[in-house]
């Protein structure tokens, strides 16, 4: 921990993350027999409506693509009071990414005495995944209102209306392409998510077992998730 | 030639005078006693601090005095004497409670936060080079043993207690919530006792001037203006300037 007296050399107010990152001089290589490593395969989808923002995910992680590891993944989780973030990739290294982006939002509030913003947010998430075999998608809302950004290990934060990630995201994208509609209900642009996701878990090998779906609203978040995309449509 | 002697022992923290005692760690608390009038109580479901921070102008924001601070949440820390060194220790306290946060995937209690900033201030007393911390803090917030109250004093020793104050005037407030203290308060009778300990030693108070904060199940909440006016009323101190 870099929290001694010593510790003057300007990194002093930051929180240490060192423990996103491999060894020095190692890759995210794996240790799983067959060479691969868990993977959420995954199809994440993000939409935005007039004032909420939605994310949807799939609960399969898979090992190398081929074998389902887990049936009841959550890779759909809150990290800020009115912020969500959905994980594609590796596993450990996105769970690893979530606990450290959540306590920064949190380290933000009581420093700052308000929630980081979106960009904020969002560029606080750029720098952390930077370097990571992860691709989340985040979404929220702030006083600019709802937002959707697509980021990914190379650190680009890219801000859009809707969008989706993982291997299933032509999948979704196909959905999204027909049915997205910036002034739907939030209603129906979360069915939209789970649907896109629901098609993607039909056809990606990598994707299934479920959606877990957030709805993002100026008072906050809430997660749903169900083994039945119907029963959270 | 004496008391030339005597006098330089209180050069650096690290000496101890002949007789035991670390002259720079007393004189920090004399500092201590220069700050603002700080109050805590733990009652049956949370811990309350009030703090006293008169202006030294008509001109200065109110607001832009720092007396009580949020740590991550659910626990709350009130500082008096040196401002500026409070505001290390602020720092250093938020710090260590979400590095906990990220190494363990869960808040820390009250008591570990407390010791780790005693520990983090023990240090100022012994390394080469240093002064020790010119403050004192308190340290509040519920947890699973509920709601717990610690002191910690520029030597670095944390104190735990059911009621306390610190800062100017801490000795007739103490006295005070010695006199009027009882276990199994409820949140806002101790809300009316720690004004009512302030108000006691310090005369009349202007709600502008004092911080409020209460940390309970739900968290660290700092009152607002309008909530510290109908504290003030509740309290029976009238309606405040």
């Amino acid at each position: 921990m870099e929290l001694t007296r010593t510790d003057h050399d300007g990194r002093r107010d930051r929180l240490n993350h060192d423990w996103l990152r491999p060894p020095e001089g190692e890759q995210h290589h794996s240790t799983a027999p067959d060479g691969v490593t868990y993977s959420t395969g995954t199809t994440i989808v993000g939409v935005t409506t007039a004032d909420a923002a939605i994310l949807a995910a799939d609960q399969r992680m898979s090992l190398g693509g081929r074998f389902t590891a887990n049936k009841n993944a959550q890779k759909v989780e809150q990290v800020h009071p009115t912020g969500a973030i959905a994980i594609s990739g590796s596993v450990g290294p996105a769970q690893r990414l979530i606990q450290s982006l959540r306590t920064e939002a949190n380290l933000y509030e009581v420093r700052r005495g308000e929630p980081m913003s979106l960009r904020g947010l969002s560029q606080t998430t750029g720098h952390l995944v930077s370097g990571l075999p992860v691709a989340p998608l985040l979404a929220g809302v702030d006083q600019t209102g709802p937002q959707v950004y697509e980021l990914d290990g190379g650190g680009s934060v890219l801000r859009d209306d809707y969008a989706a990630g993982g291997s299933g995201m032509q999948v979704a994208y196909g959905v999204l392409e027909r049915r997205f509609d910036p002034d739907a209900s939030t209603e129906s642009a979360r069915r939209t998510a789970v649907d896109a996701v629901a098609a993607a878990s039909e056809r990606d090998t990598a994707s299934g077992n479920g959606v877990h779906v957030a709805t993002i609203t100026a008072e906050g978040v809430d997660i749903d998730g169900a083994d039945d995309p119907e029963e959270v449509r | 030639m004496q008391s030339n002697d005597q006098r330089a022992y209180d050069r650096g923290t690290t000496i101890f005078s002949p007789d035991g005692r670390l002259y720079q760690v007393e004189y920090a608390r004399e500092a201590v006693k220069r700050g603002g009038a700080t109050v805590g109580v733990r009652t049956a479901d949370g811990v309350v601090f009030a703090s006293n921070g008169p202006r030294r102008s008509p001109l200065l924001e109110p607001e832009s005095i720092e007396k009580l601070h949020d740590v991550d949440g659910r626990i709350g820390m009130a500082t008096t004497g040196h401002v500026a060194d409070g505001r290390r220790l602020v720092d250093y306290g938020r710090r260590y409670a979400h590095q906990e946060r990220l190494r363990y995937g869960d808040a820390p209690d009250t008591e570990p936060v407390a010791k780790a900033i005693a520990d983090y201030i023990q240090e100022s007393t012994q390394t080469g080079g240093t002064r020790p911390f010119g403050t004192a803090l308190l340290v509040g917030g519920v947890d699973d043993d509920g709601p717990r109250l610690f002191e910690v004093d520029p030597s670095g020793t944390p104190a735990e207690w059911r009621a306390v104050a610190v800062g100017n005037q801490s000795r007739e407030v103490r006295a005070f919530l010695e006199a009027e203290y009882e276990d199994g308060l409820a949140l806002d009778t101790g809300t009316t006792l720690v004004l009512r300990a302030l108000a006691d030693s310090l005369g009349e108070l202007d709600a502008v001037d004092v911080d409020v904060a209460t940390m309970d199940a739900d968290g660290f909440t700092s009152l607002a203006l309008d909530q510290r006016r109908a504290a003030f009323e509740a309290a029976g101190l009238g309606p405040a300037s």
